[in-house]
Formats: C-alpha cells, sequence, structure tokens
C-alpha cells in the first residue's frame, strides 16, 4: 500500500454507473405512517411511538439499481390539514411522491386521493406517484379493501403496494419501484431542479451558498 | 471565507507571505499532541501560489496574534499528490475533531475545535488537494521557507500505515454545501481506496513497436516486426516516425501514406486473433495506432488523444510527440510516441522536447497528464546519439559484439542517469544492434560522407507498477527506411474489476456516506411550536421568545423561510430577531417574536417555516386575537358608528360597516375630539406636532377613544398631537385614496388643479375629514406668533400623512409634491369650499360639520358648546333641534359665490 499511486487520481470513473439524484416528497393524513416509512427505509428502525412531524423532516438515501445509482432526497411533510398550504413548497420540484394512507382508516384513503388529484394538478407534470396502503400488518382491522385501493392506482396511474413500516413489508420495494420508474436520462433537469434526475457531474460544485451569518 | 473574528488575524498572517501567496484559509488553535512536538499555540493557513497549495504551520506568541513578529513559520507542506488530510471524530466528544495530514512518511495530527470553522478549513483544504493532483506542480516556493528547517521526512515517529478512510467525508458532507457534488468524487476516491477489494491483477500482453520510416511507403510486409510473437498479444501500440517527408504533409497535414500505414499494419497483426482499432492519432510524420484484441474491446474506456508539436518555432509538428490514453479495465494506460530533436549535439534539444511534451499533453479530462496514469509506455525515435566514439569506433565495438561499450556512450543512458529526460522511466536492457543509420534497403551503417556514427535512436521505455518486459528488440528484416524497427512485448498487470464483488462494495460504501450524510445532517429542537399571543392591540408591541438547540453533531445554520407566492418570510406585523443564524452543537439561541399590529385585523395567524440549511424545515404558528381600533378602522365606518369601537355589539359593527347604512357624523367623533381638544388647548404650543410623546399616553389615549370615556383625555398635549397623525396615518384607506395619490402629486404645481381633485374626485366623508383638518390647521398658523409654526412645515407634516404611499416608503422624492399639495390649503382661504358642500349634503341629518369648522374659523356660537357636550358624552342631549334652531337662525349662510357652489354641489353628486 505504502507505494501506491495516490488513490485520487486513478481512473476508475469508468467503472460507476451514474448517480442520479431525485426529490421525493411524501404526503398524507397524518399518522398513517409516513415517518415511519421513511424511518424503515433510511435506518431500518420502528417506532410505536412515532414523534408527529411539525415541519419537513429530510433524510437522503440511496439506491443501487443494475446500472444506476439512485440518491433519494426524501421530505417527510406534516400531514396535519393546517400545514396544508405549505405542502407545495415541497412537492414543487419533486420528481417521485408517496402518498400514504392507513388501510385501518378509511377517511385516509379519502385523503389520499385528494392528495393525489393535487398532484396530479400541481406538481411537476413527469412526477412518479406511488400510492403506499400503510400498516398492512393491522389487517384484521382493515377498512380500506385492497382491490379497491389497487383499481383506483391503475386508473391514475400510480404504483400501488400496501406496506408496513412495521414488519417492513414491501418498503424497500416501493421506493426500489419508484427508483426504477424514474427516468435516469442525463441533463433533462430545468433550472430549480425540477424535471428530472440531475446526473451529477465531477467538478460541478455548484453554487456555494455561504452561510450569511458567520462571514 | 473566514470568519469575521478572524479578518484581523488573515492580515496579520497575510504579512508573513509575499503578495503572490494568498493566505486561503485559516485555523486558529490547532493543537498537536505528538512526541516530537513541543506544545504550543499553532496556526495553520492554506496558502496558494500560482495555483499551487501548500499548508503552512505556524507558531503563535498569542492565542490570537497581534502582530506579524507573534509568529513563525514552523513548517510548509506542499500539497501534492504526496499529501493527504482527513478528519476523524474523537470517541465520546463531540467539541473536537483530529485533522489528520499525511505527507510522505509524516503523519500529523491536530486536535481542533468542532464548527463552522474547523470544518471550512478542512473542506477547503481538501479541495485544494483535489485541485492539486492533477498536474505537476512546482513547489520552488516552498524552498525559502523550509531552509534551516529539518527535513520534514525525518522528524517524525508515528509511522503506522493507515490509509485515509471514510472520515474524510464527514466533514465536507456535514458542510451540507456542495455536498452533492462532492460525493461523486468522494466516492471515487473511497472506492479506490478499496480497489483490491473488487479487482483482481490479470496479466495482458502489450506489444509496443517503434519504427521511423524515413518517409518511405509501406512496400514490405510488417509481419517480420508485428507478428514475430507465438502468442497473439492483447494490446498493441504501434507508432512511426517521418511517416511522410513531403512539404504538403507538414503544410497541409494531409498525406495518403497514413492509410497505406495502416493498412500495412493491418495486414500483419498477428493471424491467431482479431483486433479492432481503438485510437489512432497523427501529427504531421508521427503516428500511433492502438489495437485491442476483439474480446478487449468492451472493457476500454474513456479513450482521448493529444498531439504536442516541437519542432520549429517551438510547436510545429515536425518533431514532438502524440499520445493515446486508455482505460483497459481499471487500470490506465499512456502510449506516447514521440520524435525527438535531430542532430548529434541536439541534447538539450532533445531533453527540452521531452519536458514539453510531458507539459503540454492534455486530455482535456481526468487525468489530465501523461504521468498521472497508472502505466506509461514511451516509444519513438527519440534520436539520442553516440557521441564520444567515433563511427569507427563504434562499428569496432559492433563487430566484436560489444553492445556494453558503445551503450556506455549513449546519450539517453547518460541524459536519464543525469535525471535530464524519462527521469523515473525504465528500459530493458538492449541486447540489438543500432537501429540507426542504415543505407537503405541494406544492414550496412551509413556508408555516405557524413558517416555517422550508429545509434540507438529507437527506443522503448516504460514506467508503472506492474508492467514486465518479454522482450525487447530489433528487426532487421525490415529494409526500406534508413532506421529498424523495434518492438517491445510486454506483460503487463492490469486490475480487473470484479462486477459482484464491485457492486457490493460500491452499496456498502454508499451506505456507509448515507448514514453519516444522515447522521450528520443539521439537528435542532424548539421549545414551542405554536405561538400564541394575549390580545394584540394597535401599536403596542408584544414579544414572545422561542429557544432553538442544535441537538446534532454540526452546526446548524438556520434561517425562515418564505413560503411559495409570498414576498417575505413573515406577515408585516410580525418581525423576528435573529430571523438566520448559526448555532454551534449543544448551543441554543433565543429568537424573538414581536408582533406589532398597524392594521385592522381581527386575528392574527402566520406559519413560520424555520429552514436549516442542508437539512430539515420546521413549522412555528403564530396566532392571536386582536382588539379593533378607531385607529385602523375606515372613516366611513367610524363615521357611521353609533357608540365608540369598543362598545359595539358585533350587530352593530357590522351595521356600521355597511356602505348602505347612514352616516351618523360627517366627520368620525374620534378625529373630532382629537382636533378640537387640539383647538382648545394647543394652539399656542409650540413644536405641537413635532414633539414626540410617550407611548404609555398614546395607548392610553387610543382606549380611551375607543372605550369611550367620560374623563378627560389622558395625556398631554402632544400625546393628543401624536394620536392624531397616528389616527390620519393608520385609517384603514388613506384620507387621499391611493388612487389620486400621483395625480395630486402631478397637480402639486397649481392650486386650482389640486382644489378640483380635492372637490371633484373625493367621497364627501373623506373630503370632510380633509376640510376639517385644514381649518384646523390654519387655526394653528394664525397662533404661529405664538407656537412658532409655519405652513411649510405643517404641509411637509401632513403632506406625508394625508398622501399615503400606496407602498410604505416608496419614493421619497414624492415627499415635495405632496408638501406643496397640502401648501395650497394652508394658505388659501378655504371656507368657500366648507360651507356648501357639507350644508347641501348633509342638510337633512346633519349640519355639524359646518358648525365645527365655524367653530373652528373663528365665528363661535353656541351651537359649539353644545356639540362638544354631546360629542364627548355621547349620552347627552341631542343637539340636532339646537342645530336646526341653528341653521333657521340664519347665522349659517351659504358662500355668495354660485359658481363655485354649483360646481361643488355636482361634484358631491358625482
Ligand atoms: N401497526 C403499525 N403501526 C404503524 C405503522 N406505521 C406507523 N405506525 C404507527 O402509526 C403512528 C403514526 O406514525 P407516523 O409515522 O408518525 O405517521 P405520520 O404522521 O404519517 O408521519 C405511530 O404510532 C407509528 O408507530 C405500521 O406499518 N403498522
Ligand atoms: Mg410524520
Amino acid at each position: 500500500m505504502a507505494n501506491r499511486t495516490p488513490a485520487a487520481q486513478r481512473p476508475n470513473g469508468s467503472t460507476q454507473g451514474k448517480i442520479c439524484q431525485f426529490k421525493l416528497v411524501l404526503l398524507g393524513e397524518s399518522a398513517v405512517g409516513k415517518s415511519s416509512l421513511v424511518l424503515r427505509f433510511v435506518k431500518g428502525q420502528f417506532h410505536e411511538y412515532q414523534e408527529s412531524t411539525i415541519g419537513a423532516a429530510f433524510l437522503t438515501q440511496t439506491v443501487c439499481l443494475d446500472d444506476t445509482t439512485v440518491k433519494f432526497e426524501i421530505w417527510d411533510t406534516a400531514g396535519q390539514e393546517r400545514y396544508h398550504s405549505l405542502a407545495p413548497m415541497y412537492y414543487r420540484g419533486a420528481q417521485a411522491a408517496i402518498v400514504v394512507y392507513d388501510i385501518t382508516n378509511q377517511d385516509t384513503f379519502g385523503r389520499a386521493k385528494t392528495w393525489v388529484k393535487e398532484l396530479q394538478r400541481q406538481a411537476n407534470p413527469n412526477i412518479v406517484i406511488a400510492l403506499a396502503g400503510n400498516k398492512h400488518d393491522l389487517m384484521n382491522k382493515r377498512m380500506v379493501e385492497y382491490e379497491e385501493a389497487q383499481a383506483y392506482a391503475e386508473e391514475n396511474g400510480l404504483l400501488f403496494m400496501e406496506t408496513s413500516a412495521k414488519t417492513a413489508m414491501n418498503v424497500n420495494d416501493i421506493f426500489l419501484a419508484i427508483a426504477k420508474k424514474l427516468p435516469k436520462n442525463e441533463q433533462t433537469a430545468g433550472p430549480g431542479g425540477s424535471g428530472q434526475g440531475r446526473r451529477l457531474v465531477e467538478g460541478d460544485t455548484g453554487a456555494k451558498t455561504a452561510g450569511n451569518c458567520c462571514k | 471565507m473566514l470568519l469575521a473574528t478572524h479578518e484581523n488575524v488573515l492580515t496579520i498572517v497575510q504579512a508573513k507571505f509575499s503578495c503572490t501567496e494568498i493566505v486561503k484559509a485559516l485555523h486558529l488553535n490547532a493543537s498537536i499532541k505528538q512526541k516530537t512536538w513541543i506544545d504550543e499555540n499553532r496556526i495553520l493557513a492554506l496558502v496558494e501560489h500560482e495555483l499551487t497549495y501548500a499548508l503552512f504551520i505556524i507558531i503563535s506568541e498569542k492565542l490570537k496574534p497581534e502582530s506579524i513578529s507573534d509568529l513563525t513559520i514552523e513548517r510548509a507542506i506542499p500539497i501534492d499528490q504526496h499529501f493527504f488530510c482527513d478528519t476523524d471524530l474523537i470517541p465520546e466528544t463531540y467539541s473536537h475533531i483530529v485533522f489528520n495530514i499525511a505527507y510522505k512518511n509524516i503523519k500529523l495530527h491536530f486536535t481542533i475545535e468542532i464548527g463552522f470553522e474547523s470544518s471550512n478549513f478542512a473542506s477547503e483544504v481538501i479541495r485544494s488537494k483535489e485541485v492539486s493532483v492533477d498536474n505537476d506542480k512546482d513547489f520552488k516556493w516552498l524552498d525559502k521557507y523550509t531552509v534551516g528547517i529539518a527535513s520534514i521526512t525525518l522528524l517524525d515517529t508515528d509511522m503506522s500505515d493507515q490509509s485515509p478512510d471514510l472520515p474524510i467525508a464527514r466533514q465536507k458532507i456535514a458542510q451540507g454545501y456542495e455536498k452533492s457534488a462532492n460525493r461523486e468524487s468522494l466516492l471515487r476516491y473511497q472506492l479506490s481506496l478499496k480497489e483490491p477489494e473488487y479487482t483482481h491483477q490479470q496479466e495482458f500482453s502489450i506489444f509496443v513497436g517503434t519504427w521511423n520510416v524515413n518517409g518511405q511507403p509501406p512496400t514490405i510486409s510488417l509481419k517480420n516486426w508485428l507478428s514475430v510473437d507465438d502468442e497473439p498479444p492483447d494490446v498493441y501500440a504501434i507508432g512511426f516516425q517521418e511517416l511522410d517527408l513531403s512539404k504538403e504533409a507538414f503544410l497541409m497535414f494531409d498525406t495518403p501514406r497514413e492509410a497505406e500505414w495502416r493498412k500495412a499494419i493491418m495486414d500483419a497483426i498477428h493471424p491467431d486473433t482479431k483486433y479492432r482499432s481503438v485510437a489512432y492519432v497523427r501529427l504531421v510524420g508521427m503516428q500511433l495506432e492502438v489495437l485491442v484484441n476483439n474480446s478487449h474491446y468492451k472493457h476500454v474506456k474513456n479513450v482521448a488523444i493529444d498531439t504536442v508539436g516541437t519542432g520549429i518555432l517551438g510547436k510545429m509538428g515536425n518533431k514532438g510527440g502524440v499520445a493515446v490514453r486508455l482505460e483497459l479495465h481499471n487500470t490506465s494506460l499512456c502510449f506516447v510516441n514521440a520524435h525527438l530533436a535531430a542532430g548529434v549535439e541536439e541534447v538539450d534539444r532533445r531533453n527540452q522536447d521531452y519536458n514539453d511534451i510531458n507539459q503540454r499533453a492534455n486530455f482535456r479530462r481526468h487525468p489530465y497528464t501523461i504521468r498521472e496514469h497508472d502505466q506509461v509506455y514511451w516509444l519513438g525515435d527519440l534520436n539520442y546519439r553516440i557521441t564520444e566514439q567515433t563511427a569507427f569506433q563504434v562499428k569496432k565495438h559492433l563487430a566484436n559484439d560489444d553492445l556494453s561499450s558503445v551503450l556506455l556512450a549513449d546519450q539517453l543512458n547518460q541524459q536519464k542517469d543525469l535525471s535530464k529526460v524519462l527521469q523515473d522511466y525504465t528500459e530493458g536492457d538492449i541486447t540489438f544492434q543500432p537501429t540507426y543509420k542504415f543505407d537503405l534497403n541494406t544492414d550496412i551503417y551509413d556508408t555516405s560522407e557524413k558517416a555517422r556514427a550508429p545509434a540507438w535512436t529507437d527506443r522503448i521505455l516504460w514506467r508503472g507498477k506492474g508492467i514486465h518486459q518479454i522482450a525487447y528488440r530489433s528487426h532487421m528484416d525490415l529494409k526500406i527506411s534508413d532506421h529498424k524497427p523495434v518492438s517491445g512485448l510486454f506483460k503487463s498487470e492490469i486490475s480487473v474489476i470484479d462486477q459482484n464483488k464491485y457492486r457490493k462494495v460500491h452499496e456498502e460504501l454508499l451506505k456507509k456516506m448515507d448514514k453519516l450524510e444522515n447522521e450528520f445532517l443539521p439537528q435542532v429542537t424548539v421549545d414551542q411550536t405554536e405561538v400564541t399571543f394575549d390580545l394584540v392591540k394597535f401599536r403596542e408591541p408584544q414579544y414572545k421568545d422561542i429557544i432553538i438547540a442544535n441537538t446534532g453533531q454540526v452546526l446548524a445554520e438556520f434561517e425562515f423561510i418564505k413560503k411559495l407566492d409570498d414576498v417575505s418570510y413573515c406577515k408585516d406585523w410580525l418581525s423576528i430577531t435573529p430571523f438566520s443564524g448559526c448555532i454551534r452543537p449543544g448551543e441554543k439561541c433565543d429568537l424573538r417574536l414581536t408582533v406589532n399590529l398597524e392594521q385592522p385585523l381581527e386575528t392574527i395567524y402566520d406559519i413560520l417555516v424555520l429552514h436549516l440549511i442542508g437539512g430539515k424545515d420546521m413549522f412555528i404558528t403564530v396566532s392571536g386575537e386582536c382588539q379593533r381600533s378607531c385607529f385602523t378602522t375606515s372613516i366611513a365606518t367610524l363615521s357611521r358608528a353609533p357608540v365608540p369601537l369598543l362598545q359595539l355589539t358585533p350587530d352593530q359593527f357590522k351595521h356600521a360597516e355597511n356602505q348602505q347604512s347612514p352616516v351618523l357624523y360627517s366627520v368620525p367623533r374620534e378625529l373630532w375630539l382629537l382636533i378640537d381638544y387640539l383647538y382648545r388647548n394647543g394652539l399656542k404650543t409650540r413644536e405641537l406636532f413635532e414633539t414626540s410623546a410617550l407611548h404609555e399616553e398614546v395607548i392610553r389615549i387610543r382606549d380611551w377613544l375607543d372605550l369611550g370615556s367620560m374623563d378627560p383625555i389622558p395625556g398631554s398635549i402632544y400625546a393628543v398631537a401624536e394620536a392624531l397623525l397616528l389616527f390620519l396615518s393608520y385609517t384603514r384607506d388613506p384620507i387621499i385614496p391611493y388612487h389620486l395619490h400621483d395625480t395630486c402629486i402631478a397637480a402639486a404645481s397649481n392650486y386650482q388643479n389640486c382644489k378640483q381633485i380635492i372637490m371633484q374626485k373625493m367621497l364627501d366623508l373623506d373630503r370632510n375629514v380633509f376640510l376639517y383638518l385644514v381649518m384646523f390647521l390654519q387655526e394653528l398658523l394664525k397662533c404661529s406668533n405664538e407656537n412658532g409654526t409655519d405652513a411649510k412645515t405643517l404641509a411637509t407634516i401632513f403632506g406625508d400623512i394625508l398622501l399615503r404611499d400606496p407602498v410604505r416608503n416608496s419614493r421619497p422624492q414624492a415627499n415635495r409634491g405632496k408638501a406643496s399639495f397640502i401648501y395650497h390649503f394652508l394658505i388659501n382661504d378655504q371656507s368657500p369650499l366648507i360651507m356648501p358642500s357639507g350644508l347641501q349634503k348633509y342638510e337633512q341629518n346633519d349640519g355639524r360639520i359646518n358648525c365645527w369648522a365655524y367653530s373652528i374659523i373663528g365665528q363661535k356660537n353656541n351651537c359649539d358648546d353644545n356639540l362638544r357636550k354631546y360629542w364627548e358624552y355621547p349620552d347627552a342631549e341631542d343637539p340636532f333641534a339646537l342645530s336646526e334652531d341653528f341653521l333657521k337662525d340664519g347665522n349659517f349662510k351659504p358662500d355668495n359665490d354660485g359658481n363655485q357652489s354649483s360646481k361643488d354641489t355636482q361634484s358631491s353628486e358625482n
């Protein structure tokens, strides 16, 4: 090792697939399990008493596909109705959305449908939307039939899975399915990050937003 | 970017250096706890000189140096390919990190405090390292700093070989800025460190050939040169020089020979396998072609070429080099075919050409230069000769098979030994006769008059790991040129990626990076996300504090951000201090939210978005109930309100707000109370409107007006004056409506025009207020001897208030126009305007405006006192009868000017 060529200059860039970065937003009634799904996906954990989100939590997670690597910038939003007007801040410019409902609560499914409608009207027209019927582990209290949601998803061109943040069922799968469906062609992203996945190029240092408080 | 507090220090440190050596970043208070190092105050400085960077370790007498004499440069470490740095966390502490520096076999560990300074400094150094590895840099400028300092490599004791691992990523990732941009290069760097885990070395045979063909066409087969080995090589790199000596080739860069020789190559390569050309480049007579075995073709990537002319004028293509670079599997290869300066004595010129090729070749992608490749094969007619022996001596040694005697006199060997050329290249033993210069089509060395000494002009050298030469030979059968071709056969270790292992390593690294990235996201908590204010009253500021605590591991930089479509990060009744800032890990920051209500709201409500740069957003809801005040209510509503504002029942208020409801008063009661008080008590007060009153008194007057009270007005004359100004400034709609604002200013030079606007364009209620006020101001001016005021001052004060800007504080230059507009009304008699309009409009239900106007303009009568009584005490006897009497009495006469009056009538009906 001691006299190897310095690694940083090794030309092995060719061996990697490209990394595409996508903004993904979670929407849905509060307490349906949005934060729990993210926690499961990113950290592999589940909390019985998940703190409710007042704001928009941010985490990143990368998934590897065969030829590409997809990095999700995940925005987990607050579900309460009173924050509704703030949601566009998060879904505008997002390339993917997971709309979550709770299979034990019919109202949350209704709310999910209105989210889908709103996304179809207001979000980036190419947005990939997935519908997640969460809390599959509470099957015995099911109020929303699988077939009903499935049919709705099909009608609206959504990815659909029933998930459980608790048992981890379909959690990785739904993110993976989204990653696969996202367009990965280079440089279709418009300014401001809307549009499609941004290919990160080496040397693209980006605008350095210097802190305005510490200069 | 430097911390503000370090600006002075920067100046002092910069003074230690020359003006071409720029201090780019500083880190104060870097302590080093290693055996051979005395515990001193140290400063780290990143210094740039002509795009080279060096890290300086500077001893400072003081924690924060105050003058240049406090500083002593201890070390200067060039940031080149030998330089590494990273940061390590110290277990259990989150206050400090270790900043590791490795240079050759020296390793230094600085303990520095975590924070903006450290992450900034570390990332600046890392960045400088990234730009430095690309090129051979000249660090001579450091020499002056290292004189007298013991060689850097001897001093340190900690030699344990630890490769920089993932922590290098941390501060950078944690930084938040540009993290995604760095991510790929960081990932690449980490992957390269783990290369042994997912690659294995596989031997490839590489055939390198060079031949100066002396401008001859390929009339013979090249098989005896290119296909002499049993096994087909995996890679061919074949270079020619003097492909075409014609002027056309030199000037037009075009030659039929190119295609002929390429075909000759294809005809002669090893027949046992198929080849594909991956790159081909020619500059005048220098041509280089690289072929690979078909089966390897798909593993060749990032092929690039470049040419460097070093001939005539130092740039023409008659001499110089052509190069091809490519990646075969995971190993980068570079082939350089050079034709250096000719002439026995031109050794220095040849050395120079070599250096020029190295310096100027640039593949316009990473890695840019020849030397940065894993393996470099340097071939060509390098033109080095035998000088110290005569042609006769050389030929005699050769006849005796005594190559070694001649090789001693070989210029290339000599120059190489002197490190003048191809310094770190290796060449195999030469066991073949010199390849130059032969009589054409013979094996006989030059018999011409010049009778040059035979020489090994045609050579193949290499540089890099895992290269083993199998053969190095000349090919005497090819006789058409005055040179014989030479070839080298190599078995070279190429690093081959195991895709499965690679994917695993790749994925693991990504996971690790994700984890770190998430772990090092800024995190804060706020002590409340619901801020509810107590009853919010007009111009009575209230504040609530919230505490933000940094619960994460990195500096948290926060700011309140705008919601979509909003103009500001909060509503205008709210202010937040500070609205952005930085909090160190473990520390807190108090934010003060202050409401100051100046608009007619029933409730306040806003959701603030507190954004952490590079992290999450938090929502803070601000709400509260507001108390109504006459100050922010419209003139129209006040004129329809039967009782003071806070005595109104909700229904009464609604009724008053309804424009269809009858107007009860020509001017609002509140305005009358203020002006009347000033009229009676303040006409002789100096600087009535220029003296600021106690805020509480104004607040008390507000409550006195809003609640309705029998008490005397609770405040000084100045407080009443200020209340009047406030009243006029904040009425829900300006007295002169926004849409007339510009018209008024435009008309300001002409009184008649101004008058017309007031009389024709304004609503009656607004006009009443305007004229009433003007009458009062005229009264004030009548006493200017005592109160010292003048029309200009009043015009300026009231111009700004009555002609309220549509957007607050816009266009201060309009103020003069506003003042002159008002000025006209102060110096001209207004009584003709008032009487007819006021009377005609309200004669049915209210003649009072006229009464006040009279009371103010000095035509006192008994209506005055009665009215006052009624207005001050709403329960008092209705003065209507009285006013009717008063009107009947004929004390009140319309103005004689009939024109004026009829005009006014029209306008009020409009
Ligand atoms: N049984 C069950 N409970 C869940 C599941 N996902 C979330 N929860 C619980 O539902 C509650 C609300 O979850 P949370 O993630 O905060 O929902 P959010 O408001 O949509 O972010 C928490 O108590 C979770 O523990 C699930 O898949 N199964
Ligand atoms: Mg949540």
